[in-house]
C-alpha cells in the first residue's frame, strides 16, 4: 500500500514535464548528430583523412647531363637536409617557452654557425608558410651532424633528417659554362612559370637553364599516416604518386677534347676561350671559358660572402667567354677580308701588293706587324704570313660597307642562336652603324683598322668558329648547339630519344676560286715554312688555320709583347679546321692577353686536332700525361710524332 | 537476504541498462587507448572501476536509504572536511587542487560530495512537504548546496562546481518557487552574467566561451578539441568506421578521447547507429528512473531519485552537446562510459541509491 501525500499530484506533474523536456533534448541531440554524421559526413570524412594523412613531397631526380659518349658530367648525390616539423613543435613550444631558443642554440652548435644566422633562416623559412609543411633549417648536413641530431631525437623530436638529392658535377669546373648551374627558385621565376614552387631548385645558367623543363622531371608524393603528435606511422600506399625523373641530356661535347682544352688553359694559367665545332652539323665538340667556376658551389645554398667572392673575381668567372666575351678578331678577320675581296673581285688570286713594313692610307700611316715588310704578297702569302699591308689595300678597295656585308654573312654581328643563355652579338661597324649608333660620320681611315680586325669590330669566339666552319664547309652557316639529344625514360624503362636537329641558318655564296685560294692560304699558315701557325702542325693531318694577335693598346713602333704588363698584352687567336679536303673539326682558340696567336693559341689547336683525329694521326702520339711533354708543349718545342 | 526479501521489487531492466552502458564504456576506452597503450592499462583500470562501482552500487542498495538519510549529515560533514583538506594541502594537478592522493590512489572528493549533497537535499525535502518554499527553507537548501560548491570553486574546478547546478535546479523547481520569484531570479541572472564575465571568469574560460561561439577560429588551439571531435563524429557517418578503426581517436587527434570526448570515439567507430543506440539507452535509463521517482514511497525518496537523475541528465546532455559544439567544452564526463574511477564509482553509487528507493517503494514489503 502506498503512502499518499498532499503534494503527490504536484510532483508528478513536474516530473512529467521534466521528462518531456529531457525527451525533447535527446531528440534535438539525435537530430544534431544526424546533421553531422548523415548530412555532412563526406565533408568530415575528407577532413579526417587530411588530418591523419600528410602529403610528403618526393622531389624528382633531376636528369643527368652526359657528354657525347655517355660520360656523366652532372648527376645527383644523396645528401641530408635538416627540417623542422612545426606540427610536432607546436605543443612543445606551448609547454616550454624557452624551447625555440633552446632549439636554435642546439642547431647553432650542431651546424657550427652563429645562432643569429640560424634564427634569421628560421624567420625567413617560417614567414607566411603553412604550419603543416616542415621547413628546412639546414642543407648539406654532414654525416656526423646527422648523427648528432639523431642522438638528440628524443629531446628534439621536431627535428627531422631528410635524405635529398644534391646536384653534383663530378668533374668540378669541367665544362662549367656549358653545364651552367642550378639555384633556388626566386620570385621572378615563379612569376614566369606557375608550376614552380618556393624552395625548388632549377637551372639558372647554361644547359641546366636552357633544358630545365626536360631536366626537372615531375615531383611525386607519398601519403603517410600521422598521429596527433606528428609521429609518422605508416604509408597509405594506394594514394602514392611516383615522381617522374627528369630527362637525360647528351651533350655534343666530347669529354676528351673538352678536358684537353681546359687543361691547356689551366696549366698555362691562361684566360680565354676555346670552341671546337663540327663544321658538318654545327655540333659544339668543346667549349671552354677560362677561368671557370665550380658549379658544385651553386648546388648548395651559399652565404652572401661566397657570392661576393664569385662576383668580385677580376677574371669574371661566371662569364662564358665563348659566347659572351667580345673581342677584336684581329688577324683571323683576314679570312673574311680575303673572302670578301676575292668574291667582290677587288682583288684576284694573283693580285699582289708590295709590303714595305708600312703604308699610307687616307692620309694616315699604317704599319704592318713586320717592321721589315713582306715584299710582294698575293692573297695566299698574305694569309700565310698575315701581312697587314695586303689587307689594308683590300679593305681600302672594298669600303667598310662591303666588309660589313661579308662579315654579317659569315655570322658576325648577330647571335647564332646557340642553345645557351646570354649569347652576345658583338659589333660589325658600317657607315650606317656609325650614323645610327654613334651619331657620327664614318672615317675611311677606320676602314683600314677594320680590315685587319681591329677598330670598333668586336666578335665572340663562337662567331669566329662559325665563320671558320662556313669557310671549311663551303658556305653553310649552322646553328651551333651543345645538346645532341634528350633521352626520356618511358614507363617501361626504355628510352625515347629526341634529337636536336642540325639547322642551317643560311648559306653564303662563296665563289669556288675564292674558296680555293683562301683555303690554300690557310693551309700554308700551318704547313708551310714561314707560316704563322706552324705550332699547330700535326704530321699526317692537313690542318688549315689563321693566327691572330690583337693589340689591346695603341703603341707606337714595334715592341715585344712579353715586356708589357699582363693587361696590356695582345690577345692571341687561332682559328682553324681540318682536314683540309673534308673538314670535320673547327678549332678556335682565344687567349686573353696571351701574346701572339702563333705561339700561345696555336699549340692548343694542335693538341685538340691530335686528340680529335686520334686514329688519323699516324705514329706515336704525344703522351699528354707526361709532364715533360707538357713542358715541351709549353716551351713551343713540339716534338713531331714519330720523329725525335 | 536482502535480495531474497526485496528481490521481486528490484527493476532488473534498470540495473541491466546501467551495466550495458558501463560495458560499452569499457569497450570504447579500450578502442580509444589500445593503439597508444599496448599494455591496455587504462581499459583494464576502467574494468576494475566498473566492478568496484557495481559492488558499491550493491552496498548502497542494501542499506535502507532512510538510514542513509540519518547519517547524511555525517557523510556530508566528512565531505566538507576533505574539501577543506584539499584547500590547504591539495596538490596542484593541471592547476586544480581536486585530487586526494592516498596510498598511490587518487580520488576526487568532489565527486562523492555530489552524492552526499544530494542525500542532504533529499533529507531536507523529506521533512519539508509544502508545495512552495518559503524564504527560510529556500536559504537553508541553497546553503546546503552552496557550501561544497564554494569550496570546489576555490580549488578552482569550475567544471565540477557547475555540475552541482542540477541540484540547485531540482531544489528550486521541485521544491517549489513561486512564479514571481522565478521572474526576479531571471532578471538578477541577466544582470549577473555580464558582471561575472568581466569580474570572475578567467581568461581561459572566456576564451572557451568565445571559441564555443566560433570553433574554427583557431583550429590548432582551443577550438581544436571541438573541431577534431566534430571531424571524428562526422567522419563516422551512418555506419561508423568500425570498432578499433577510428583514426581520429586512435591517433590522438581528439584530445581526452578516453575521458571527456569518448562520445566522439563512439560516433567515429559506430557511426550514427551507435550514437542513437547509446542515446536511446540513456533515455530509457532516465525515463525508468523518473518513473521510480513518481512511485517512491515518500517525499525524501522522490527527491533523492530526482536529485541523482538530475546529475545523470546534466552530465549526459552537457557532455554529448559539447561533442558537436552545441555547448562549450567543459570537463564533464559522460556517465558510466567516460574513463575515470571517481566518476564511475559516483554514478554507480547513484544507481544503487535510485534502485534502493525503487525496491523499497512499498511500505509493507511482501
Amino acid at each position: 500500500m502506498r503512502v499518499y501525500r498532499d503534494d503527490q499530484k504536484f510532483l508528478q506533474f513536474r516530473i512529467n514535464a521534466v521528462l518531456w523536456g529531457i525527451v525533447a533534448a535527446f531528440v534535438f541531440l539525435a537530430g544534431s548528430f544526424w546533421f553531422v554524421q548523415g548530412v555532412q559526413a563526406d565533408k568530415y570524412r575528407g577532413l579526417s583523412e587530411a588530418n591523419a594523412l600528410r602529403e610528403i613531397e618526393i622531389p624528382p631526380k633531376r636528369g643527368l647531363i652526359l657528354d657525347r659518349q655517355g660520360k656523366i658530367l652532372a648527376d645527383n648525390q644523396p645528401a641530408y637536409r635538416l627540417q623542422v616539423d612545426r606540427v610536432v613543435m607546436k605543443p612543445l613550444l606551448k609547454a616550454d617557452k624557452e624551447r625555440r631558443a633552446k632549439l636554435i642554440a642546439f642547431l647553432a652548435q650542431v651546424l657550427q654557425r652563429p645562432p643569429l644566422e640560424v634564427e634569421a633562416r628560421w624567420e625567413k623559412e617560417t614567414k607566411g608558410q603553412s604550419i603543416s609543411q616542415p621547413f628546412t633549417i639546414a642543407e648539406d648536413v654532414s654525416l656526423s651532424q646527422v648523427a648528432t641530431v639523431q642522438a638528440q631525437s628524443i629531446a628534439f623530436p621536431e627535428l627531422n633528417v631528410v635524405p635529398v638529392q644534391r646536384r653534383n658535377y663530378p668533374y668540378g669546373t669541367m665544362a662549367a659554362h656549358v653545364l651552367g648551374f642550378i639555384g633556388e627558385v626566386n620570385d621572378r621565376d615563379i612569376k614566369q612559370n606557375k608550376e614552380l614552387e618556393q624552395g625548388q631548385l632549377i637551372g639558372k645558367r647554361g644547359v641546366e637553364l636552357m633544358y630545365d623543363p626536360y631536366l626537372r622531371g615531375r615531383g611525386g608524393a607519398e601519403y603517410w599516416e600521422y598521429d596527433a603528435d606528428g609521429r609518422r606511422l605508416s604509408e597509405y600506399t594506394p594514394a602514392r604518386k611516383q615522381p617522374v625523373p627528369g630527362d637525360n641530356i647528351y651533350l655534343t661535347v666530347d669529354f676528351e677534347l673538352q678536358r684537353r682544352a681546359e687543361q691547356y688553359f689551366i696549366e698555362n694559367e691562361m684566360v680565354g676561350s676555346a670552341v671546337v665545332l663540327d663544321p658538318r652539323n654545327g655540333e659544339v665538340l668543346a667549349m671552354v671559358s677560362s677561368p671557370a667556376y665550380n658549379p658544385n658551389v651553386y648546388s648548395r645554398r651559399f652565404a652572401g660572402d661566397v657570392y661576393k667572392t664569385i662576383t668580385s673575381n677580376p677574371f669574371k668567372i661566371e662569364l662564358n667567354r665563348a659566347i659572351q666575351g667580345l673581342y677584336s678578331p684581329g688577324s683571323v678577320f683576314k679570312i673574311v677580308m680575303a673572302m670578301a675581296g676575292l668574291s667582290e673581285g677587288v682583288v684576284d688570286p694573283r693580285t699582289t701588293f708590295n709590303c714595305g713594313g708600312s703604308g699610307v692610307f687616307f692620309g694616315r700611316r699604317f704599319r704592318c706587324w713586320k717592321k721589315e715588310g713582306h715584299g710582294a704578297v698575293d692573297v695566299e702569302r698574305a694569309l700565310k704570313v698575315s701581312c697587314d699591308i695586303y689587307f689594308y689595300n683590300t679593305g681600302g678597295r672594298l669600303g667598310v660597307d662591303k666588309i660589313h656585308d661579308y662579315a654579317r654573312k659569315l655570322t658576325f654581328g648577330e647571335i647564332s642562336h646557340i642553345d645557351l643563355d646570354g649569347e652576345r652579338a658583338g659589333i660589325v661597324p658600317s657607315t650606317q652603324w656609325a650614323n645610327e649608333k654613334q651619331n657620327r660620320k664614318w672615317y675611311p681611315s677606320e676602314t683600314i683598322s677594320v680590315a685587319i680586325g681591329q677598330g670598333p669590330l668586336i666578335v665572340t669566339p663562337l662567331q669566329v668558329a662559325n665563320m671558320t666552319a662556313a669557310v671549311a664547309n663551303g658556305g653553310k652557316v649552322f646553328q651551333p648547339h651543345v645538346v645532341r639529344y634528350v633521352d626520356r625514360v618511358q614507363r617501361d624503362g626504355s628510352y625515347k630519344r629526341f634529337r636536336v636537329p642540325s639547322r642551317v641558318l643560311h648559306e653564303v655564296e662563296l665563289s669556288a676560286p675564292a674558296l680555293k685560294a683562301v683555303r690554300q692560304g690557310l693551309w700554308a699558315v700551318v704547313n708551310e715554312q714561314g707560316g704563322t701557325g706552324g705550332n699547330a702542325r700535326v704530321e699526317g693531318l692537313d690542318i688549315s688555320g689563321k693566327t691572330g694577335s690583337v693589340q689591346v693598346i695603341a703603341y707606337s713602333g714595334w715592341i715585344k709583347a712579353a715586356s708589357l704588363p699582363f693587361k696590356f698584352r695582345d690577345h692571341a687567336w687561332f682559328a682553324s679546321f681540318a682536314p683540309r679536303d673534308n673538314p670535320q673539326m673547327v678549332v678556335v682558340v682565344f687567349v686573353e692577353h696571351g701574346g701572339a696567336g702563333g705561339a700561345d693559341a696555336a699549340p692548343l689547336g694542335k693538341l685538340l686536332f691530335e686528340s680529335g683525329f686520334r686514329d688519323k694521326v699516324q705514329g706515336a702520339r704525344l703522351d699528354l700525361n707526361d709532364p715533360e711533354t707538357l713542358d715541351q708543349i709549353r716551351e713551343g718545342e713540339l716534338p713531331l710524332p714519330n720523329t725525335r | 537476504m536482502i535480495f531474497r526479501d526485496r528481490g521481486p521489487n528490484i527493476d532488473w531492466n534498470f540495473l541491466g541498462t546501467a551495466v550495458v552502458l558501463a560495458c560499452i564504456g569499457v569497450l570504447l576506452v579500450y578502442s580509444a587507448t589500445f593503439y597508444t597503450e599496448p599494455t591496455l592499462t587504462t581499459a583494464k583500470k576502467q574494468m576494475l572501476w566498473v566492478c568496484v562501482g557495481i559492488l558499491l552500487m550493491i552496498a548502497f542498495m542494501v542499506v535502507d536509504y532512510h538510514i542513509l538519510f540519518d547519517i547524511a549529515p555525517i557523510l556530508y560533514g566528512i565531505g566538507i572536511v576533505l574539501l577543506l583538506y584539499l584547500m590547504v594541502f591539495g596538490r596542484l594537478t593541471a592547476n586544480v587542487r581536486s585530487w586526494i592522493h592516498i596510498a598511490g590512489f587518487q580520488f576526487q572528493p568532489s565527486e562523492f560530495m555530489k552524492i552526499f549533497t544530494a542525500l542532504m537535499v533529499a533529507r531536507f525535502f523529506d521533512s519539508n512537504d509544502r508545495a512552495y518554499l518559503d524564504v527560510r527553507s529556500f536559504l537553508i537548501v541553497m546553503g546546503i548546496i552552496s557550501l561544497p560548491v564554494g569550496l570546489i570553486i576555490i580549488q578552482p574546478d569550475f567544471g565540477t562546481a557547475a555540475s552541482f547546478f542540477p541540484l540547485y535546479a531540482v531544489a528550486m523547481f521541485f521544491g517549489g518557487i513561486r512564479p514571481r520569484v522565478w521572474v526576479a531570479m531571471i532578471l538578477v541572472a541577466a544582470l549577473a552574467l555580464p558582471a561575472a564575465w568581466y569580474l570572475f571568469l578567467k581568461p581561459y574560460q572566456k576564451e572557451r566561451v568565445v571559441i564555443f561561439l566560433n570553433p574554427e577560429r583557431d583550429p590548432l588551439d582551443a577550438g581544436y578539441q571541438v573541431t577534431q571531435a566534430k571531424i571524428a563524429i562526422g567522419s563516422g557517418g551512418i555506419h561508423g568506421k568500425g570498432f578499433r578503426h577510428g583514426t581520429q581517436g586512435k591517433l590522438g587527434f581528439v584530445p581526452e578521447h578516453h575521458t571527456d570526448f569518448i562520445f566522439a570515439v563512439l560516433g567515429e567507430e559506430w557511426g550514427f547507429i551507435g550514437v542513437s543506440v547509446v542515446l536511446g539507452l540513456y533515455l530509457y535509463f532516465v525515463t525508468l528512473a523518473l518513473t521510480f521517482a513518481k512511485h517512491a514511497r515518500d517525499r525524501g525518496g522522490t527527491f533523492l531519485i530526482i536529485g541523482l537523475v538530475a546529475f545523470f541528465v546534466f552530465h549526459i546532455l552537457i557532455n554529448v552537446s559539447m561533442q558537436i559544439g552545441v555547448l562549450p567544452t567543459t570537463g564533464i564526463p559522460l556517465p558510466l562510459i567516460s574513463y575515470g574511477g571517481s566518476s564511475t564509482m559516483m554514478f554507480f553509487i547513484a544507481i544503487g541509491l535510485i534502485a534502493n528507493v525503487e525496491m523499497r517503494r512499498f511500505v509493507n514489503a511482501p
